[in-house]
């Protein structure tokens, strides 16, 4: 059978295999469905309205959408980067680590299209920022250079998870010689797209808070916390579900990997809090809002110790053997250490940046309405995308989904 | 139906071109305010054009920062980074219905649009039109034959507009002088427009006594 009526067939088959389940598989899509709609009605809202409807100012001209850009960025950067770990311990499941990994890629790379495209004060000229269709500034731009590198890890992976999928769905193991160098691949790319974000920010010498050299390497450190967070649980989840071999061992190892990120998150922060409080100058002004707040302008403070805290316990938890060994407080790690760097990456990384602005006024952005619930709605979009992907991917894995060939009826 | 008045400003949503910064120095009855109109920059090093990523801000070859309109996809990034905070994003729609109104638009400028930047073009609507009829007369152009709105409109005749590359030109003249300034000259960016310092003669602060002492 060719190539290509394997692939039509395997098409077929994952619409067939996404339309049938359990109650709670539909009660979770369904749910999934209503907050995409919600949130599609909302944007509806911004598309007539105009940008009007969001919180951004001109003094705050980035917000919500774009923070969680930058943390979904970190996501999907690090869930592939945890293939080095899979290789360097011989974790058995290696190949199923990579798939799930590039899987939850994919999903976070198409939240992150989506966030762009949200914030785009004139997105029916979206052609214009599509590499080859439009005429880009590169290599100047480090927008431009974001659009690239997230297009190029985000077709990349997905060729990579069809072609292993389609190997499998036919029986055959996959090629290592086109697998291998691909995730391997896969992997600088996983950091070129999470440095690229972090230059956006950092190359703005208007900006103190954002023009500080160690924002990349902070940016890759706290990917490492939050991509494998979500890796964790979900590995938890497919031992479950699948008869896939996971040993505790490699969620015990991945736990302890993110604390030491976790380590170094901290410590570059307590860097970085000390080369601005030690010397004082008036750039100290954005991260004292940030954690203390300018008079009354205090929007952010609680976000951030909630931010802090949770990252700080989450290290403890992930440190300390016993807890990082017990389900129960792995999790809550997991959890804790999700929305910690959530809120690192999203609002606190974006709006202290602004305030106060190079004029000195302080506006207090909170996210409208309409971009809560569109952002939502994108997150939505991603749960959706990852599950039904992830659904496809363990019926291939545990042999439920195959190709029926003639010899075998 | 919005506009953008006090209300909007207020909200944090601008759409002046040239703003006027105020800075005071002293305290009580003898404050002293200092007046500085600040409009886009039109550096030669300008940062929001390195950052556009489909080149909807780029430098024309008279020296001006351009933004076309019509090419920028409105993502703000250009904003972000000037440092003087000159660029203006269009937030919402002005409603267009009433066909009067529409007729009270200026001919000569493009219509903003929503979800675009836009910011001071140095009339660029005025220098292009004076070049087109020097060519079309064969007459050169002289200092002075082109005037920016800000200058025509100013009664204190403070805004001098010209070409920096002719030596002659009177705005060159004063760029050179020992009263000219550019600001945040620390980031490099070569901005096109220079200030010039207030000069005031008050010899009873040289001599340390107040008026009417």
């Amino acid at each position: 059978m060719s190539i290509v009526n394997a692939f039509t067939q395997f098409t077929t088959g994952s619409v067939r295999v996404v339309t049938r389940g359990s109650v709670g598989y539909f009660a979770w899509v369904a749910a999934l469905l209503a907050l995409i709609v919600t949130g599609l009605v909302a944007y509806m809202g911004q598309f007539n309205e105009g940008l009007i409807v969001t919180g951004m100012r001109d003094p705050v001209s980035w917000g919500f959408y774009i923070g969680n850009f930058t943390f979904l960025v970190g996501v999907a950067a690090a869930a592939v980067i945890l293939v080095i770990p899979a290789y360097i311990y011989k974790w058995k499941p290696i190949k199923e680590i990579a798939l799930f990994g590039e899987l939850l890629a994919i999903s976070a790379i198409a939240m992150c299209m989506l966030f762009v495209l949200c914030d785009m004060g004139r997105p029916d000229r979206l052609l214009h920022i599509m590499p080859l269709v439009g005429n880009m500034n590169l290599p100047r731009s480090m927008l431009a250079w974001d659009v690239v590198v997230l297009n190029g890890y985000f077709y990349l992976n997905l060729f990579v998870v069809t072609y292993m999928l389609v190997s499998y769905y036919r029986g055959r193991e996959p090629n290592k010689y086109i697998f291998t160098p691909l995730v391997l691949l896969s992997i600088p790319a996983a950091v070129g797209i999470h440095t690229v974000t972090a230059f956006v920010y950092n190359g703005l010498a208007g900006r103190p808070y954002w023009n500080a050299s160690i924002l990349a390497p902070r940016f890759l450190v706290s990917a490492f916390c939050s991509g494998p967070a979500v890796m964790i649980v979900l590995l938890q989840v497919l031992r479950r579900v699948t008869d896939l071999e996971i040993k505790r061992e490699a969620i015990w190892k991945i736990a302890e990997l993110m604390a030491y990120a976790m380590f170094i998150n901290l410590f570059f922060l307590v860097a970085e809090v000390f080369k601005e409080v030690y010397s004082d100058t008036h750039h100290l002004k954005h991260l004292e809002y940030l954690y203390l707040g300018l008079g009354d302008k205090t929007a952010l403070v609680p976000w951030a110790w909630t931010s802090l805290i949770f990252s700080v316990v989450a290290f403890v938890l992930f440190l300390v053997p016993k807890t990082r060994q017990n389900v129960v407080t792995l999790n809550i790690g997991c959890a804790m250490i999700f929305i910690g760097v959530f809120i690192e990456k999203g609002i606190g990384l974006v709006v202290p940046g602004y305030t106060p602005s190079v004029l000195g006024e302080i506006y207090e952005y909170s996210p409208s309405t309409t971009e809560i619930l569109v952002s939502a709605g994108i997150f939505g979009v991603g749960a959706l995308l990852f599950t039904l992907t992830s659904r496809v991917a363990i019926a291939v894995l545990r042999g439920d989904f195959r190709l029926r060939t003639a010899n075998q009826g | 139906m919005p506009c953008v008045g006090k209300d909007e400003v207020r909200r944090h949503r601008e759409m002046t071109w040239m703003r006027v910064d105020r800075y005071f120095t002293g305290e009580g009855d003898d404050t002293q305010a200092v007046h500085q109109p600040m409009m886009c920059q039109h550096c030669a090093n300008a940062p929001c054009e390195t950052v556009c990523p489909v080149l909807a801000t780029v430098h024309s070859t008279d020296g001006l920062n351009q933004q076309i309109y019509n090419r920028c996809v409105g993502t703000r990034y250009c904003a972000n980074n000037c440092p003087y905070k000159t660029r203006r994003f269009n937030w919402f729609d002005y409603p267009r219905a009433d066909e009067l109104q529409n007729l009270a638009l200026n001919p000569d400028v493009t219509v903003r649009s929503r979800g675009v930047m836009e910011k001071c073009s140095m009339c660029v609507q005025r220098i292009q039109e004076a070049k087109a009829e020097a060519a079309r007369t064969g007459v050169p152009l002289v200092d002075g034959d082109i005037r920016t709105a800000c200058q025509q409109s100013c009664p204190a005749d403070a805004i001098t507009f010209g070409d920096l590359h002719d030596t002659e030109s009177a705005a060159a003249g004063l760029a050179r002088g020992p009263r000219a300034y550019s600001i945040l000259t620390e980031l490099n960016v070569d901005p096109g427009v220079t200030y010039l310092a207030d000069v005031r003669n008050r010899p009873q602060h040289a001599s340390g006594e107040r008026h009417g002492q």
